[in-house]
């Protein structure tokens, strides 16, 4: 006669299935614990990471830009929310000459029109010096293999229009030359032209476009700085401030020390959010679990009537609970990647941080080290339930089954 | 009429796509965002068009939910399946290739309208295939 036992895998499997509301309420809490702390990580990296290609983009070590608009030129790095501001660009040479020094090259920020017809988009235009640039030259020298021509653009990714088609600034005309990759930060939402182009442009903006454009031969917004090997970016940064009068300088300490202020509210938030809800779950997990297995009695004592050890009962449960955690774990992952991956640019333009979802191999960390927080809460959720199952005598077990 | 578990699910999806455009994730010109023309005239951009198609797969998604609760043949459940599979492909396509959204990537439409039918369209898929493959 062929044995009829019950596999291991099939009574795990069973009892998961014959409670399906206990099941997926469970399932739900371990969903909710790993989304949110998953949450708290890709937000933590997302911006970080945003941050780094950013800046290394940017080629920068610092921003020099006039003390009446550090913020805007800030918000032009972080938002790409269109600016125009300007001064003498006398600036550059005064900044060269500052000790600790070893690239300058200027730039001039302009805000396009919105809602006009002779605007395709309003966007931040930047105007570049092609002989001292090193924000998008190099890019240019390996991806194009030669400089921007006469009203030739390069896009930030964010940019709709295809390699080669037009884009119409203050009735002027230019040609998408190439498209940058994704920062996550403003640059996205930027234009690179040469400044001569955009000074050009504000001379004919008075015939071509509905409104002119105040831009002097010689104004620029910024200049954007890189240091000597072995000098302190912030003491340079004082030096400047301190030489020339009315400026300010940006370096990336500043910006991340903002970055990190933005974030922080947002972050706290959601550690705590997971805090309360892992304080809240895994003990309301330990408890229907132990009332689960309370209910089960009678299986439990016809299954140790039948030649079940203590350990087999002892490894049912726990793996029960274990299995649900996994599933609601993963679930809770994927549901939240899924969502912050959607909403990236949201979440960008709320939270005022730039954004890039993190790189898959870092991803993948985050993913592995919330699934282990989830497995460990639901292996310690069970292992009260499971324990106290297992040490059931089988008369005593299938008795009080019954009552 | 027994209520169950995917017939349930389509209205609400179908509601949940009827309802992003306009009150949930709102396209521009109901922020009083418009086109306009050299002579002044104010255009409804391609977000405003999308959300009106999105209004019609909304419905007929919701529509192919109740008949699927009031269904009895496997068969009947099948053809449902496969009419909400098409609904939820349409209901990802119209934002992103049929009709569009607007260029600013900082536009409402893009930033949460967009993706929030996206992912609307994408459940919808699911489950209409879960209704399609179930016995």
């Amino acid at each position: 006669m062929p044995s009829h036992r019950p596999s291991f895998e099939g009574l795990v499997r069973r009892s998961i299935q014959r409670r399906p509301f206990r099941s997926a309420a469970t399932l739900l809490c371990f969903a909710l614990v790993a989304g949110s702390l998953v949450s708290t990580y890709f937000l933590a990296g997302g911006t970080r990471n945003s941050f780094d290609v950013g800046i290394s983009r940017l080629g920068a070590d610092m921003i020099v830009a006039p003390e009446a608009y550090g913020s805007q030129a800030e918000a032009v790095i972080f938002t790409g929310k269109p600016s125009t501001f300007l001064f003498n660009s006398s600036i550059v040479d005064q900044v060269r000459e500052i000790q600790g020094i070893s690239e300058a090259s200027p730039q001039v920020y302009v805000a396009t029109l919105s809602n006009a017809p002779c605007c395709t988009l309003p966007v931040q235009l930047i105007g570049i010096d092609p002989s001292t640039d090193f924000t998008v030259t190099p890019w240019l020298k390996s991806e194009l293999g030669r400089p921007l021509n006469t009203n030739e653009v390069l896009v930030g990714s964010s940019i709709i229009g295809a390699v080669g088609s037009q884009l119409k600034f203050y009735g002027t005309n230019f040609t998408i030359a190439g498209r940058l990759e994704p920062t996550g930060t403003g640059l996205d939402l930027s234009v690179f032209m040469r400044a001569d182009d955009a000074y050009t442009m504000a001379e004919q903006s008075g015939q071509l476009a509905v409104q002119k454009l105040n831009l002097q031969r010689g104004q620029i917004s910024s200049v954007l700085v890189k240091v000597t090997n072995g000098e302190d970016p912030t003491a340079v940064a004082s030096r400047i401030e301190a030489q020339i009068p009315g400026t300010v300088a940006i370096t990336s300490d500043i910006l991340v020390r903002k970055i990190t202020a933005q974030l922080s509210s947002a972050s706290n938030l959601l550690y705590v959010v997971t805090l309360v809800v892992a304080v809240v779950s895994v003990p309301l997990v330990a408890l229907v679990t132990t009332m689960g297995a309370s209910e089960r009695r009678r299986e439990i004592g016809l299954l140790r009537a039948m030649g079940a050890k203590k350990g087999f009962i002892f490894r049912m449960i726990l793996v029960e609970g274990l299995l649900v955690a996994t599933v609601g774990g993963a679930l809770g992952i994927a549901t939240s990647a899924v969502i912050v991956y959607s909403f990236q640019t949201l979440i960008a333009t709320s939270l005022l941080v730039p954004f890039l979802f993190p790189p898959i191999l870092e991803t993948l960390g985050y993913v592995g080290i919330t699934l282990v927080v989830a497995i460990t809460a639901g292996g310690l959720a069970s292992l009260y339930p499971a324990f106290t199952s297992s040490r059931l005598e089988p008369y005593e077990a299938i008795r009080r089954g019954e009552l | 009429m027994k209520l169950s578990f995917t017939g349930s699910s389509l209205i609400v999806l179908g509601v949940l796509i009827v309802l992003t455009p306009w009150y949930i994730f709102p396209v521009c010109e109901m922020f009083g965002m418009y086109a306009k023309t050299t002579t002044g005239t104010l255009l409804v951009m391609p977000c405003g068009y999308t959300a009106r198609a999105e209004l019609g797969v909304g419905s007929l998604l919701a529509l192919s939910g109740i008949i699927l609760l009031i269904a009895k043949t496997p068969q009947a459940r099948r053809a449902v399946g496969v009419i909400s599979t098409a609904l939820g492909t349409f209901a990802i396509l119209f934002p992103t290739v049929i009709i569009g959204m607007c260029a600013n990537p900082t536009h409402p439409c893009r930033e949460g309208t967009e993706p929030t039918l996206i992912l609307l369209g994408a459940v919808t898929i699911l489950v209409s295939l879960y209704v399609v493959w179930k016995k």
